[in-house]
């Protein structure tokens, strides 16, 4: 099962944003998607999250179309974490989190509902500030936030297989080293379980550490995909972004530094 | 079940309305009274029948004694419950009583409404006093009085309106200077009638109703006289200051220092000392004409 | 749109203290009712009633005039702000109030179109009580047609954009009534004059009942979108992404809040502060999740309104001050007290 996108074209205004691109995102697999700025990946990204339509092409998600799925059935296979909202009211963190609890409609689902909150506040390393107020932190503790919901809607008992997938559109922004380094973690674990991930980053280590697969964009244009390794070796980076960069590559380390 | 809630809703929309209002009818029970409209208080003094009085409303203020009685507020804005509270047998007001729902649950609790239509001139006056004697059951002491206090003045005033209306002099009415213009009675309003009664012309026929002025139009009206209401100058300031407003220093009334505040009600009440107001006046108008 | 029912009847959204607090709320509502129908300028003990020693017309004041009036009263300050909190969560803004969205205006202007014209075509007496309200409702509804033909068009436009119809909508209906006003003549201006500040006299049990229908079931329709209410704070995309259909979100929350609003003016006349307020008061004491929010707006400004209703009776008896003005002289310094106490936090 996967989240499959075939030829999206995107335009705006008479500009072309995406052009006839294809992108598939496999269970327990991590896609990422790289690229300079205005390349289009948050446009790819809300294309396949269902924000936006394309053109022309066609998303499916576990081989249905999306456009026959209801905005509650992609809820139940898909969440995402992109740009977030200034939040008007006083809601503590515990209540942000909540929001991303979705009714299933079983009871055994709505018991479990406690223990997968402390579970989640606990992975990203928020549940000390279950009861602040969500304005007050700052704006990688908010990020950190998002997550938890993000994570929180997903959650299924240990034994379920039902397909499921995450999206995020620059995760770690905001977040200090180590915070970043624990959400990637995370992210790794939920891939582990099952979980089809698709990441928008702009810290090419952290790319290149994490993923499984990664698909370049320039100009809307797809201009590489496929393993960290063969990406590098293709020596296509320093073009892309359109600086000198050094790449080391070792056993299983990858490193790229600008010159 | 629906069935006798559907009669139910049914018979009180029907009850809704009421049975009637009277006008000049007298009516089952007069003694306790109480009164939506200053001039009708005037004139139950004036009948000597004051002691019916239980309670007054907001324009009532003359004679002082009234000050007693207490208030039901404003006439368009009506308590129902506060008006039955005192236990009235009658309320007479003028047709301006309000709200409608308001009259509508005071007729069906049984206390009857007589409401007066109101006529701007002497002969409504004189009408006005034989109506309300007519309701309270002393029609022969209201004719007998009108006979006697009233009438001669009558005569009089309209002996002076003759003399005036040859005369050409024109008067403006203000109602107040609250909103940065005058606001000033055109055809149709009480001032109008108030105007009309004492011969003279009023400055301002070209609208109806009452309706703000600009600087332009009342330097072409240029009127003679300006009235205005005490309530109104004293809102404004003083007659000092009427006489230097940027709209009215130019006319004849400002520059011959012509500018007269008075009680509102004795100009526009339209009870006995509407025509006293209305023989004093005439008689200044004359006078200074042929200064 | 089922998501999260099952959860309300959980008490998931609603804590331990939010659903006492409640009940405490309620408690007060039950209280006031009962001060109310104790007190008004007609003097008589309320057990006359109960063991049938009043006579015919402390009857017919105690269920003809004061009870309708209080009921009244109480579904208003509910309707108001219930209708203000659900606008506020919908535009996500706190400053949001059931006028925003035109449909008072739009009352407002129905109104004011019978009382300047009305003397004219309808006799004084027969179906003059019918009349106004009716006039009203047809405004409000224009309105809300107004808001549906013009949001529909532009269906993913965002709450920014309804947000301005409402504006254009009001600033329309003011021109309307501000002429009005200036053709009207001096009678009609003061029956214009105080019906824009409220009052609930007069009020009879014909006119009641349909009111009653109209505001508690828009309060029903509203309850099962609460949750969403809360999720689309994170936004419409967002909300959308977690589940939430948030076109219908919007009109069952404009809609219900039309509909109820609209007959609350038609009734009652302009009354404000209470759906500006009352929200950010209930907000103060116990959090800010909308099942919370909302029916603690609902019993809340229910009680503030039949309070202010009965201050309204009894203040300068036997006359009456329009309700309007109490809102006001109450609402308006709480207000910036409530600004002061947010800024500080």
């Amino acid at each position: 099962m996967s989240i499959k996108s075939e030829n999206i074209n995107l335009s705006y205004n008479n500009e072309e944003i995406l052009k006839n691109l294809s992108l598939e995102i496999k269970q327990g697999e991590i896609v990422t998607l790289l690229g300079p700025n205005g390349a289009g990946k948050s446009s790819l990204l809300n294309i396949i999250s269902g924000d936006t339509d394309a053109n022309s092409g066609l998303v499916y998600y576990n081989n249905k179309d999306i456009n026959k799925l209801t905005i509650q059935e992609r809820a139940f296979i898909r969440s995402v974490m992109a740009q977030s909202q200034p939040i008007v009211f006083d809601f503590n963190v515990r209540e942000i989190v909540e929001m991303g609890w979705l009714d299933r409609g079983n009871i055994k689902h709505a018991n479990q509902f406690d223990r997968a909150i402390k579970m989640i506040l606990n992975d990203c390393d928020i549940a000390s500030l279950e009861f602040r107020k969500f304005n007050t932190l700052s704006g990688g503790e908010q990020r950190r936030v998002h997550f938890a919901r993000t994570l929180l809607q997903l959650w299924r008992e240990s034994k379920s297989d039902e397909p499921r997938y995450l999206m995020l559109d620059e995760p770690t922004a905001n977040l200090d080293l180590s915070h970043q380094v624990k959400m990637m973690k995370l992210i790794k674990k939920l891939s582990n379980e099952g979980v089809g991930i698709l990441l928008i980053l702009h810290d090419l280590n952290l790319a290149f550490k994490y993923s499984d697969k990664i698909a370049i964009l320039k100009n809307g244009n797809m201009v590489s995909y496929g393993k960290p390794k063969d990406i590098v070796l293709s020596n296509i980076l320093d073009d892309v972004y359109e600086l000198p960069l050094n790449v080391q590559l070792s056993e299983n380390r990858i490193i790229i530094n600008y010159v | 079940m629906f069935k006798s809630f559907l009669k139910v809703y049914l018979v009180s929309i029907l009850v809704m309305f009421p049975s009637f209002l009277l006008t000049c009818e007298l009516a089952s029970n007069p003694s306790r009274i109480t009164v939506a409209g200053g001039s009708i208080t005037e004139i139950l003094y004036f009948l000597n029948e004051e002691d019916k009085i239980i309670a007054i409303d907001v324009t009532s203020n003359y004679p002082k004694d009234v000050k007693k009685y207490p208030s039901i507020g404003y006439v368009r804005n009506l308590s129902a419950e506060g008006i039955l509270s005192l236990n009235p047998t009658l309320i007479i007001g003028e047709d301006d009583m309000g709200p409608q729902n308001v009259i509508n649950q005071i007729n069906r609790t049984g206390v009857e409404i007589n409401i007066l239509t109101e006529k701007h001139s002497s002969e409504g006056i004189i009408e006005k006093i034989q109506c309300i004697g007519e309701i309270i059951g002393r029609k022969d002491k209201a004719n007998h009085l009108i006979k006697h206090k009233i009438l001669p003045k009558k005569i009089e005033l309209d002996e002076l309106s003759q003399l005036l209306k040859d005369l050409d002099i024109k008067v403006m009415f203000i109602l107040n200077m609250d909103s940065g213009s005058p606001i000033v009675g055109g055809r149709e309003t009480s001032a109008d009638g108030f105007i009309e009664m004492m011969g003279v012309k009023n400055a301002f026929n070209s609208f109806e109703g009452w309706k703000p002025v600009g600087i332009e139009s009342i330097i072409k009206a240029s009127p003679d006289y300006i009235l205005i209401s005490n309530r109104g100058a004293h809102s404004f300031g003083n007659i000092e200051m009427l006489n230097n407003h940027h709209a009215i220093k130019h006319t004849p009334a400002a520059k011959n220092n012509n500018i007269i505040a008075l009680d509102g009600m004795e100009m526009l009440g339209f009870g006995p000392r509407t025509i006293n107001t209305a023989l004093k006046l005439s008689n200044k108008f004359l006078n200074n004409h042929n200064e | 749109m089922s998501n999260n029912i099952s959860f309300i009847f959980n008490s998931k959204y609603l804590s331990k203290s939010q659903s006492a607090l409640l009940i405490i709320i309620f408690i007060i509502l039950i209280g006031s009712l009962l001060f109310a129908f104790s007190f008004g300028s007609y003097n008589f003990s309320i057990l006359s009633l109960i063991d049938g020693s009043n006579s015919l017309i402390e009857n017919t004041v105690f269920y003809e005039i004061r009870v309708p009036r209080v009921i009244l009263a109480g579904l208003v300050g509910a309707s108001l702000a219930v209708s203000g909190s659900c606008l506020q969560g919908l535009f996500r803004n706190p400053l949001a109030d059931p006028g925003l969205i035109g449909v008072s205006a739009g009352a407002a202007l129905g109104a004011s179109l019978i009382i300047v014209f009305g003397s004219s075509i309808a006799s004084k007496f027969i179906l003059s009580t019918f009349l106004l309200p009716l006039f009203a409702c047809l405004g409000s509804a224009v309105v809300i047609m107004l808001l549906f033909l013009l949001t529909k068009g532009f269906g993913h436009q965002g709450v920014t954009y309804m947000l301005l119809v409402g504006i254009a909508i009001n600033a329309i209906a003011s021109v309307g009534i501000g002429i009005l006003t200036f053709i009207s003549s001096d009678s009609e201006l003061r029956s214009l004059t105080f019906w824009t500040m409220g009052s609930f006299g007069g009020v009879t049990w014909p006119l009641l009942i349909p009111a009653i229908i109209i505001i508690l079931f828009s309060f029903i329709f509203l309850i099962p979108v609460l949750r969403n209410l809360d999720i689309l704070q994170l936004g419409e995309s967002e909300a959308k992404r977690l589940g939430v259909n948030v076109q219908k979100l919007k009109y069952r929350i404009i809609i219900t809040s039309a509909t109820s609003v609209g007959a609350s003016v038609a009734l009652s006349g302009m009354i404000g502060f209470i759906g500006l307020v009352v929200p950010h008061l209930v907000r103060l004491l116990g959090g800010v999740n909308h099942t919370y929010v909302v029916i603690g707006s609902a019993l809340m400004g229910s009680s503030l309104m039949i309070f202010a209703d009965l201050l309204s009776r009894i203040l300068i008896q036997p006359a009456e001050l329009p309700v309007g003005l109490i809102t006001s002289a109450i609402g308006s310094p709480f207000f910036l007290w409530l600004i002061f106490r947010i800024n500080k936090i």
